[in-house]
């Protein structure tokens, strides 16, 4: 196999020296000339019919340029999802009713940000409150108010239903008849939120043009185009979102918000540029979180720990509107039935509305709190047999080959090594449940292992992606990518890619990103497929480009294409030293005797090519997905048994990413996960009192910090790789490892202290509760 | 309020510039200045984004007043490169993948930068304490921990 110089090489981020220097503009950082500012008025109220809205004094405010309400939208509902069976739900602007605290009731464009923030006081909303429900289950009973009295819900018994996804296979009753233990647990998810350290901001400008210029701190500018362009009224191709670096996102940034259309709207109404930058309040208070989801677990296993059959029905309280909800109970499903085989599965899956504010997917979009769920049981299933934990994952996981019931196949799996080596390098079946040895000790130390897959790239709008790769008289390459670089190293990879390609260094490409106007079409940065989807369409651009520099080259060298290689700028024959031709001349050549062809590579690829779209989010039937990742992660963790404190002290990650691109950044979104499945297992929670949010700041919201620092060790399981000429296979490395880490932690907790905690945060006070417990109920 | 006319030492330049009162560091250096390496994340002091050098101090500027500032030297992150060649610590934060995002980098380095000033030899506990009112949702600090040793052992 051909050594490879640049793709599998922990090479620099290719925008390490601008955020290094402070130069690389985010979209907080925009400024244009006239630029007003915005600012949005929200509701007070979890839930109210809006009476009457008077603008009037707001307007007559010296500095203030503009006020928009709902009526002067289109009244045109977007959702996350827009199918037939969950139409839009949400206005971008209320019209007559708010449905949680925070929902967007007008907009005020002034001269600055003071005069915009004292024109809202004076916008008088009449409100009549009405009954509002917080708890998902509360919200399912008949009596509960109804949240969308006029809108096309699923039918169902239960009020308040948004979405419901059913799925499974064989007969779980007869299942568990045969089983020799069947265990039931419920476990609960709190709302966690992805605190991306640049908050929500976008700046607008509509030029004269009659088009509309949008910067925006985003997952991929296409579907912000899609969606503000149909919101708007406006023809996509009057709408223009351009690149600018990103402050985080983790799932927090992928919709079409309404900060983003009301800038927008108000650029359209004043012919001026108008930013938006929403403050850290307003982020905690308004934007979206993550998906808190209960899970409800059935489990039936024979005495040696074989799976017989499971039942799992989650419930997600997905907010006001269905936001990514009805995907996060579609996910939860397969984030059941990927790492184990079950041979009889009963899936339900409810979204239910809520009067509070709406719900994004945030990094592993349900995996965490399913994970969570079905590693802890399997810990104590494996405990009431007699199992050791290792032992009872080894014998279900998913096996190279296997063929998923919706017909996907796990050609590429490496479960069983990842179980096999994350268990090797923590000496695990040494270590496991020494807890006995541990009596009297204040600080006990305990280590769990999780298990978790993930998809990696999925069928959802813009279902493609391409690319440009453009040779430059000096011999340079640009690439033209709508991919955008959010952190994760988009830009880093897909230059790699281009690097092996064409011979050429990482300094030699120049990268123009994420622009709906002047790049090609990209999946984006939400859907786990960056370096499988957009990796591929770069590499067949960068090999487009090769072979019409390698026909220009053999005919000048009087070579056969097939011999001739590319290195260092310059295109040679293997083998005979000196017969070359620089890019530079090859590109002159070509405009010479192509007739003007200056040489642009195009590529473009989309998963799963012959597939017409995504699964059924209500019955999941259809292929999900091209590759699926997979990691056993260990945790171990030190619990003082006096205050219930617990540190992660090492997390071990063993994981099949297919092969990596490049090392560095692949540890780098390892490190990232485990210290947000840190923060997740053991402290995060957004909390809210009747709609309102209580935590609304970081240090009311803790999350990981620098002394919290966990030591991180990986291990690649490789079970693709990457070869010249042929579109290869790799899996995300983004968002599937809080999963198995998340539900290591909770285990590894239980090995400590015997006490397993079935609700997250594990707090201390609930491991003190939970000791306390035992101590009153002697065995 | 009624403008102020201060004078900030940035960088190694003099600003004179007329201010409200009530401005704050932050909002004079990215916005004044167009010195937007400095960020805001949190606007009340939880964060560390907005961090930069006063004498060599790491001090919030999101919670500084412009015109405290006066008279004092003031090293944004833009002030770190001499010459076009990068500061060791940022040269490490590159070579070390310290940097994913990028959002909290600036803040990141320069409080690094304090900290190597006052201690060119801390242990990792010295530099995990001193990072600690800088926050990153992207990397774990780990790598920022690599670079900061790395930067700390002279390599460059």
């Amino acid at each position: 196999m051909e050594e490879l110089s640049y793709v599998g090489k922990s090479v620099p981020r290719k925008d390490g020296v601008e955020k290094a220097t402070g130069r690389a503009l985010y979209t907080v950082d925009m400024v244009l000339p006239g630029m007003l500012w915005g600012k949005i008025l929200r509701s007070p109220y979890p839930h109210a019919r809006i009476l009457n809205i008077d603008t009037s004094r707001a307007e007559r405010l010296p500095g203030v340029k503009a006020v928009v309400i709902g009526k002067d939208t289109l009244g045109i509902k977007h959702g996350f999802v827009e199918t037939p069976r969950y139409p839009p739900d949400q206005y971008l602007l209320a019209m007559d009713r708010v449905r949680y605290i925070g929902e967007e009731v007008a907009a005020v464009a002034a001269i600055d940000e003071y005069v915009a923030e004292e024109a809202l006081n004076l916008i008088q909303v009449d409100y009549e409150e009405l009954p509002a429900v917080f708890d998902p289950e509360e919200a399912m009973k008949p009596e509960a108010p109804e949240i969308h009295p006029s809108h096309p819900k699923v039918k169902e018994p239960y009020k308040n239903i948004g979405g419901k996804t059913e799925s499974g296979w064989g007969n779980v009753e007869k299942g568990f008849d045969k089983s020799y233990l069947v265990r039931e647990d419920r476990f609960e998810g709190q709302l966690r939120t992805h605190c991306y350290m640049e908050p929500q901001a976008t700046l607008a400008s509509f030029d004269l043009s009659g088009k509309l210029n949008v910067w925006t701190s985003s997952q991929g500018p296409f579907i912000k185009r899609a969606k503000l362009a149909t919101t708007l009224g406006l023809p996509f191709s009057n709408v223009r979102v351009l690149k600018a670096y990103v402050g985080g996102a983790y799932g927090g940034k992928i919709d079409l918000f309404s900060h983003e259309f009301c800038a927008s709207l108000l650029s359209i109404k004043v012919q001026r540029p108008v930013k938006i930058v929403c403050t850290r309040e307003e982020v905690f208070e308004s934007a979206r979180h993550g998906q808190p989801i209960l899970v409800e677990l059935k489990t039936g296993v024979k005495k040696d720990g074989t799976l017989v059959a499971q039942q799992v029905r989650v419930i997600n309280n997905s907010g006001a509107y269905r936001g990514s909800g009805v995907v996060v109970i579609f996910l939860c499903w397969g984030f059941v039935m990927l790492c184990y085989r079950i041979p009889n599965l009963k899936y339900e899956g409810y979204s239910v509305y809520t009067n509070n504010p709406v719900r994004a997917p945030q990094r592993g979009h349900g995996a965490p709190n399913l994970r969570f769920a079905v590693e802890s049981q399997m810990d104590t299933i494996a405990e009431e047999l007699g199992i050791h934990p290792v032992e009872i994952r080894l014998k279900n996981a998913r096996q190279k080959g296997d063929i998923l019931p919706n017909e996907d196949s796990v050609r590429n799996c490496g479960l069983v090594e990842c179980i096999e080596r994350a268990a090797e390098a923590t000496r695990f079946k040494e270590i496991y449940g020494k807890r006995k040895s541990q009596e009297g000790q204040r600080i006990r130390r305990g280590l769990g292992m999780g298990v978790s897959s993930y998809f990696s790239g999925s069928l959802i709008y813009p279902n493609t992606s391409a690319a440009i790769v453009k040779l430059n008289d000096d011999g340079t390459v640009s690439l033209l990518t709508g991919a955008l670089d959010i952190g994760q190293g988009a830009e880093t990879i897909l230059c790699q890619i281009v690097a092996e390609e064409l011979g050429v260094s990482m300094d030699d490409i120049r990268v123009v990103a994420a622009d709906t106007e002047t790049t090609p079409v990209d999946i984006g940065a939400w859907i786990s497929g960056g370096a499988y989807v957009s990796g591929n369409a770069v590499k067949m651009a960068a090999s487009d480009a090769r072979r019409q520099l390698f026909e220009v080259a053999a005919q000048k060298l009087e070579a056969n294409p097939e011999d001739l290689i590319a290195k260092n700028r310059e295109i040679s024959v293997k083998g005979i030293p000196g017969r070359s031709i620089s890019f530079t001349q090859a590109v002159a050549a070509s405009i010479t005797k192509r007739r003007g062809n200056p040489i642009i590579g195009q590529g473009h690829f989309r998963t799963m090519k012959d597939i017409p779209a995504h699964p059924s989010l209500a019955t999941t039937k259809g292929r999900w997905s091209d590759n699926y990742a997979f990691d056993a992660q260990v945790a171990e963790v030190e619990v003082d048994m006096e205050t219930g404190q617990v540190k992660l002290v090492k997390a071990t990650t063993a994981h099949d990413c297919g092969f990596p691109i490049n090392p560095l950044l692949v540890e780098g979104q390892i490190d990232g996960q485990v210290s947000m499945a840190q923060g997740h297992a053991l402290w995060e929670e957004v909390l809210m009192k009747k709609g309102k949010t209580l935590t609304t700041s970081f240090l009311d919201y803790k999350i990981p910090c620098a002394k919290d620092l966990v030591e991180s060790h990986y291990i690649d399981v490789i079970t693709e790789r990457y070869e010249k000429d042929t579109p290869y296979r790799t899996k995300e490395v983004g968002e599937g490892y809080v999963s198995g880490m998340v539900a290591a932690i909770a285990n590894a907790v239980y090995d400590a202290t015997g006490v397993r905690v079935k609700t997250f945060p594990i707090l201390p006070e609930k491991i003190l509760m939970g000791l306390k417990e035992k101590r009153n109920k002697p065995r | 309020m009624k403008k102020q006319l201060i004078e900030l030492r940035v960088n190694g330049e003099s600003f004179e510039l007329a201010v409200e009162p009530q401005k704050t560091l932050l909002e004079v250096v990215r916005e004044d200045l167009g010195l937007t390496g400095a960020k805001e994340a949190c606007g009340t002091g939880e964060c560390g984004a907005c961090t930069v050098l006063i004498d060599g101090k790491p001090i919030l500027s999101c919670l500084t007043l412009a015109i405290e500032a006066q008279g004092k030297k003031i090293t944004t992150i833009e002030g770190l490169a001499k010459n076009g060649d990068l500061h060791p610590l940022q040269k490490a934060f590159i070579r070390y993948g310290a940097i994913q995002c990028g959002y909290c980098t600036s803040g990141m380095i320069l409080n690094a930068k304090s900290i190597l000033d006052e201690n060119p030899k801390p242990s990792r506990d010295e530099i995990l304490k001193g990072l600690e009112g800088n926050l990153c949702r992207c990397t774990g600090y780990n790598k920022i921990l690599e670079a900061v040793m790395a930067a700390s052992t002279g390599e460059d």
